[in-house]
């Protein structure tokens, strides 16, 4: 069950990763001119299109990551604490930080998306969206190295 | 709830978010213990070294992070509700802190996640 559940986890989570990435790239470096280059037409999208969707992803993963941690506490954290992976732990902890104060931001994050923009909005807007997309990257890169260290079924 | 009020509720909820989760973290505030291996919650704090040996204490390993943040959630809240029905011309300072207090909250975790690093 919890194999299951990791996998899921790690599905929805690469899938919120490409979408925070999208936004944020359309957010801070916005294509001047039409875009002919592979990285010019990933900026190229409108960023609005993208925040139900983060909204709803990173819910979905912050619940399945939840339910994994449950097992994580029990049956792989022991395993670490054993082979003095202290370093490992350290930053998982902060990745279970990180994910819960960006879980808190998601209603103002929502919430700038759907406004109208004026310069302070905008600035607001940037600033959460990098926020978001800092504690994604982290959360997915922490949790990846977790997994190699000492996942379910190793 | 107009638009106007939702957006004070919602920046000023994740500023008191992160400001209450990290004092949570902090001063060990949580709304409940969970012991995963034994499938209980406990409301409130409880340390299991606090009535075991401490060398048992793989066999009733506590969560706090459930609870912290429910802790945060709660009191974010109540500052959500509070700042919704205030003036919008204070919708500035909430901005001002939707904008400040999470990053400020994150580096505090991190500060407080540097034991792990010491060992």
């Amino acid at each position: 069950m919890a194999t299951i559940l990791l996998i899921l986890h790690g599905l929805v989570t690469v899938a919120l990763l490409g979408t925070i990435t999208h936004q944020t790239l359309a957010t801070c470096v916005p294509p001047k001119a039409k875009p002919y280059s592979f990285f010019g037409r990933f900026r190229a999208v409108q960023g609005v299109g993208f925040t139900n969707a983060i909204v709803v992803l990173y819910l979905i993963s912050w619940l399945l990551g939840a339910v994994i941690y449950l097992y994580f506490k029990v049956d792989v954290q022991p395993t670490l604490e054993r082979d003095h992976h202290w370093h490992a732990l350290g930053f998982f902890d902060l990745k279970e930080d990180f994910t819960a104060i960006g879980l808190g931001v998601l209603p103002a994050y929502w919430s700038c998306w759907h406004q109208p923009v004026d310069g302070r909005s905008y600035q607001i807007r940037t600033a959460l969206t990098l926020l978001l997309a800092f504690i994604v990257w982290w959360a997915f890169l922490v949790g990846h190295a977790m997994n190699d260290i000492g996942g379910f079924g190793s | 709830m107009s638009s106007s009020r939702f957006r004070r509720f919602a920046f000023a909820y994740g500023a008191a978010f992160a400001l209450f989760y990290a004092v949570a973290h902090a001063r060990g505030l949580a709304l409940f213990t969970v012991y995963p291996a034994q499938g209980i919650v406990l409301l409130g704090l409880h340390r299991f070294r606090d009535v075991a040996d401490p060398v048992l204490d793989f066999l009733a390993p506590e969560m706090y992070w459930y609870g912290w943040i429910a802790s945060a959630a709660v009191g974010a809240l109540v500052i959500g509700l509070i700042a919704a029905l205030l003036p919008a011309r204070l919708s500035w300072f909430w901005t001002w802190c939707v904008w400040v207090v999470p990053p400020v909250a994150m580096i505090a975790c991190a500060y407080l996640t540097i034991p792990w690093f010491r060992l």
